[in-house]
């Protein structure tokens, strides 16, 4: 039963896409569905997404401001499974992405880097890899940002030390390398934000020792 | 004549061949044929004889002639696995029908061989699954009459060859994967009655000789890609009774001449790019019995003599610019069954516009202008009556109240001023918001075995609500009261009803505990999976789709699609009072929970945390007390949270999903600390720093104190002096005494210093 719904949800989003012109205006939407078509959904949570709809405001776990723009994606703890697709990048008033706790694999699209509105971004407890993108430090409203416990690799970005507004960054049980940044917010977050990265080295030594030791 | 014993010989060899050879031939083809199936399904079985001669003739599905060669071929449902690439056509010169119906497993391609079954009059292989190009062989069936290649995967452009076939009756192509463009040699075809090529990619224009198509009854192009404008030719295809054009991408107007086809009974334009005025012509000439012209840019007004005919069953022109609707066009309209005039911008008096419709039983007016009052006869037998979004006013008729035919009533966002008791034992759906309706509860107290929906909400309502609500509705799934001014409590027994999903009791004026057997609400305990069908309405109608408007995230929004998944309870903005029943947590389908704006006191629910697919949570403006529970931090799908206003104290939990909502959702708790307020709880479990608004009151305090005491200071001492001085005379003579004295020596010392 569930693949034929999930077949025919799908259908349905990418008909829309496909054929309808008028809905062009709907981008935000387009963008949700194209995330949603490359996800395996068993738990149903994204039945509500219908293209048809003039914008995605009232779509489960969508929440929108008062211009219907999308600021809130809360799809945290539902079971599913799949890539990141760049095109989540495309909404622009983005505040809070929270995608913790499922199945989503691949890299983090750099494209991530384009959502200048995001005030959180938890991507914590997934089976993420690649390198944290340098994309993420032109992400300046950022205050949350965990993405612990998944299979990340590579150093972590110098140009991150630039979001002054982070106040909780956590990178632990991953499998980066390098050193860790102690400017800007860096000198704030404690240890174990960054533990369990065996190949990651302690807090960088000004001047010293160079970048990406051991990378 | 020497050609004579050649033509003696010819002739003894033709009998000889009819006699023995040829059928032996044809019996060999079709046995060779069968072999070179895969699997030969039912030909194993309707492909033998009982005696020893194997004379096809006796087999099921074929006939012969009086010679005994094969005539008709019939292979229909026959569960073959194979292809046609072994079927020898070059042996059955005799064969004038052969059909090949609804074997799925019947693939591969038409050979061109095909072409060589000269006497064919009948060729129909539709519904299997064959695939390729049409062989242009086909053309070469020169007593071709009837030919259907419909339902199969059929590539490719259609041949122009065989859209020049003029021996043709009727013709099927649709449902393939067909493209290019329809030929202009289309024009030859003068003996076409039928012509079929819908369900295909095909694009282009139609072209303009089809006026030559004068025996064409039946014209069937739509779900397709075609483009351009309708030809006016169209008016010159006399014979024309049904043109349904539908989905595709056709643009301009309707040609005008189109009024002048006298048979014209089915008219389909729907979802296409057409504009500008019907033509207002249309009617006069025809027998029409449909007319479908929805989702197009039609402007103006409707053909006034659309129902001249006295047939019209049909009228469909839902999501055009249509701006009125005359009243000589539908009044005396009395075979009018369905009409679906929604979604426009129509101004017309609904009073004016309608007569006696007896055999109407759906019409949807819905979003539009109609004004004035709903005649009381009007809609006699009707199921599906949807007028909501225009601008009546005035009663609901009794007759409507009382219907034993009526399933979905929909008079929302109206300006309706009264309704009486309902009583119609098959209604499904009662939508009758936001009018100015009053009186007390609207429904009479009976079996409402079929009620689904009831929406009553944003009226004048009063009075209590019945305690019969909770067994008197098996069915109900949307119960919808808000806005209105019902009192007292709410009767416990409305936790019987099992099916309720959405329950909006906002803006009134309820009091009392919110009784704890609403946990007993099956349906709201089970968590929605699917997106099922919301109503099984006993009939298929396309006409009418149920909404709820429902207030949810900080927005009032109108669910159509997605209504069957919607699971929330909204009792706010009541006098409700008394603690949040823990049982109510028991409600793990709900995805919204609004309690605010009322009188609850108690501490929220420890288990909070059950309501596991819950979204949205306010229980704002109430005078909840105690810390938030720390079960908060499992509602992961919170994107909505509002508990200020309250008096919650303790500690803000900590955790993610919690994180993501900032000061407005907790402020004015005077005793919450912790992260997104601003002031930090102080590691002692008992004393809690107060926020800086108590610090800053305590301050103004103090102030306040200071100057009432330095003003005290100031009257006591002015009245112990002068009181003092007052009352005792010895003290005045010491005083002034004394002051004189000073008085003296202080003139003495200035003058010593002047000189």
């Amino acid at each position: 039963m569930a693949p034929t719904s999930l077949l025919i949800s799908l259908a349905s989003c990418l008909l829309f896409l496909s054929v309808s012109p008028a809905l062009a205006s709907n981008s935000e939407g387009e963008a949700l569905c194209s995330f949603k078509s490359r996800l395996s959904d068993p738990n149903n949570v994204l039945q509500s997404w219908d293209q048809s709809l003039v914008n995605p405001c009232t779509w489960f776990h969508v929440t929108c401001d008062s211009q219907n723009r999308v600021i809130r994606l809360d799809l945290g703890n539902s079971n599913i499974t799949g890539a990141l697709g760049p095109e989540l990048g495309r909404l622009q008033h983005l505040q809070y992405l929270e995608l913790y706790r499922n199945n989503f694999m691949g890299k983090i699209p750099e494209e991530l880097g384009n959502l200048k509105s995001l005030v959180s971004m938890d991507l914590y407890e997934n089976q993420l890899e690649g390198e944290i993108p340098k994309s993420l430090s032109k992400l300046k409203s950022l205050r949350f940002m965990r993405m612990n416990n998944n299979k990340l690799t590579g150093s972590i970005p110098r140009e991150l030390v630039t979001l002054s507004n982070l106040k909780v960054l956590d990178f632990s049980n991953n499998d980066l390398c390098g050193t860790i940044p102690v400017d800007g917010p860096f000198s704030t977050f404690p240890p174990e934000s960054f533990e369990n990265n065996k190949r990651l080295n302690g807090p960088e030594l000004l001047g010293l020792a160079s970048y990406d030791f051991g990378c | 004549m020497p050609s004579s014993p050649l033509l003696f010989f010819l002739l003894f060899l033709c009998f000889f061949c009819t006699q023995l050879s040829c059928t032996e031939t044809e019996v060999q083809a079709l046995l060779a044929w069968r072999s070179s199936l895969k699997d030969p399904g039912c030909l194993t079985q309707n492909w033998t004889s009982n005696n020893i001669s194997t004379d096809p003739c006796q087999w099921r599905g074929i006939k012969c002639n009086e010679t005994g060669s094969i005539i008709s071929l019939s292979i229909l449902s026959c569960q073959i696995d194979g292809t046609l690439d072994k079927f020898n056509f070059s042996s059955f010169p005799n064969l004038t029908r052969l059909e090949m119906v609804g074997n799925e497993n019947l693939h591969g391609g038409i050979p061109k061989e095909i072409g060589t079954l000269h006497n064919l009059q009948f060729l129909d292989l539709r519904f299997n699954n064959l695939v390729g190009e049409i062989p242009v062989t086909i053309s070469n069936l020169s007593n071709l009459e009837d030919l259907d290649l419909s339902f199969n995967l059929l590539t490719g452009a259609i041949p122009s060859a065989i859209l020049n076939m003029s021996g043709l009756h009727s013709l099927d192509l649709g449902l393939n994967n067909l493209t290019g463009q329809i030929p202009r040699t289309i024009g030859n075809m003068f003996n076409l009655e039928e012509l079929s090529l819908n369900g295909n990619y095909i694009n282009g224009a139609i072209p303009r000789e089809i006026e030559h198509l004068n025996k064409l009854t039946g014209l069937y192009l739509y779900k397709n890609e075609l483009s351009g404008q309708i030809p006016l030719e169209i008016g010159n295809m006399t014979e024309l009774q049904i043109a349904d054009l539908s989905d595709n991408k056709l643009q301009g107007n309707i040609p005008a001449t189109i009024a002048q086809l006298p048979n014209l009974s089915e008219l389909d334009l729907e979802n296409n790019q057409l504009n500008g005025t019907v033509p207002p012509y249309l009617g006069n000439n025809s027998n029409l019995e449909w007319i479908m012209l929805s989702n197009n840019d039609f402007i103006g007004t409707f053909p006034p003599l659309l129902c001249r005919s006295g047939k019209l069953k049909y009228l469909w022109a839902t999501k055009n610019s249509f701006n009125s609707l005359l009243p000589i066009t539908l009044k005396n309209c009395s075979s009018l069954i369905e009409l679906d005039l929604s979604d426009n911008n129509i101004r017309a008096d609904v009073s004016q516009t309608f007569g006696e419709h007896p055999n109407l039983s759906i019409i949807n007016l819905s979003e539009n202008r109609f004004y004035g009052r709903l005649p009381s006869n009007w809609v006699k037998n009707i199921m599906i009556l949807s007028l909501q979004d225009n601008r009546l006013r005035g009663d609901i008729p009794k007759e409507l109240a009382n219907s034993t035919s009526l399933v979905i009533l929909n008079l929302s966002n109206n300006n309706f001023s009264s309704l009486p008791l309902i009583q119609a034992p098959t209604l499904q759906s009662l939508h009758v918001s936001n009018n100015k309706l009053t009186g007390e509860f609207p429904l009479l107290q009976q079996n409402w075995t079929n009620l689904v929906t009831l929406d009553i909400g944003k009226n004048n309502f009063y009075g209590e609500m019945p305690s019969w609500i909770g067994s008197s509705f098996p069915v109900l799934k949307i119960l919808r009261l808000g806005s209105n001014m019902f009192e007292g409590y709410i009767p416990p027994k409305l936790s019987m009803l099992n099916n309720l999903r959405l329950l909006d009791f906002s803006n009134n004026n309820l009091k009392g505990p919110i009784p704890h057997v609403l946990s007993h609400m099956h349906s709201m305990v089970v968590k929605t999976i699917t997106n099922d069908s919301y109503i099984d309405l006993y009939f298929n109608s396309t006409v009418y789709e149920e909404s709820i408007d429902f207030m949810w995230k900080g927005v009032e929004a109108t669910y159509q699609e997605t209504i069957a998944l919607l699971t929330g309870i909204d009792l706010s903005c009541n006098a409700f009072s008394g603690e949040i029943p823990e049982d109510l947590m028991k409600l793990q389908g709900l995805i919204s929970l609004n309690l605010s704006r009322n009188q609850l006191s108690g501490m929220i629910p420890h288990n909070i945390g059950n309501l596991t697919s819950l979204e949205v949570l306010d229980l704002s403006m109430n005078l909840l007390s105690g810390t938030i529970p720390p079960s908060i931090l499992n509602l992961t799908g919170l994107d909505a949270l509002n508990l200020s206003h309250n008096k919650l104290t303790g500690q803000i939990p900590s955790g993610p999903q919690l994180q993501t909502f900032n000061l407005s959702a907790f402020s004015y708790n005077d005793g919450l600390c912790g992260f997104p307020l601003p002031n930090n709880c102080l590691t002692h479990n008992n004393s809690i720093v107060p926020l800086l608004r108590n610090e800053a009151r305590h301050k103004k305090l103090e102030v306040i104190w200071i100057i009432c005491s330095v003003i005290l200071g100031y009257v006591t001492g002015f009245w112990a002096y002068f009181g003092a001085l007052y009352w005792k005379i010895s003290l005045r003579f010491v005083v002034f005494h004394f002051t004189d004295k000073m008085q003296d020596k202080m003139m003495k010392w200035c003058g010593r210093y002047l000189h």
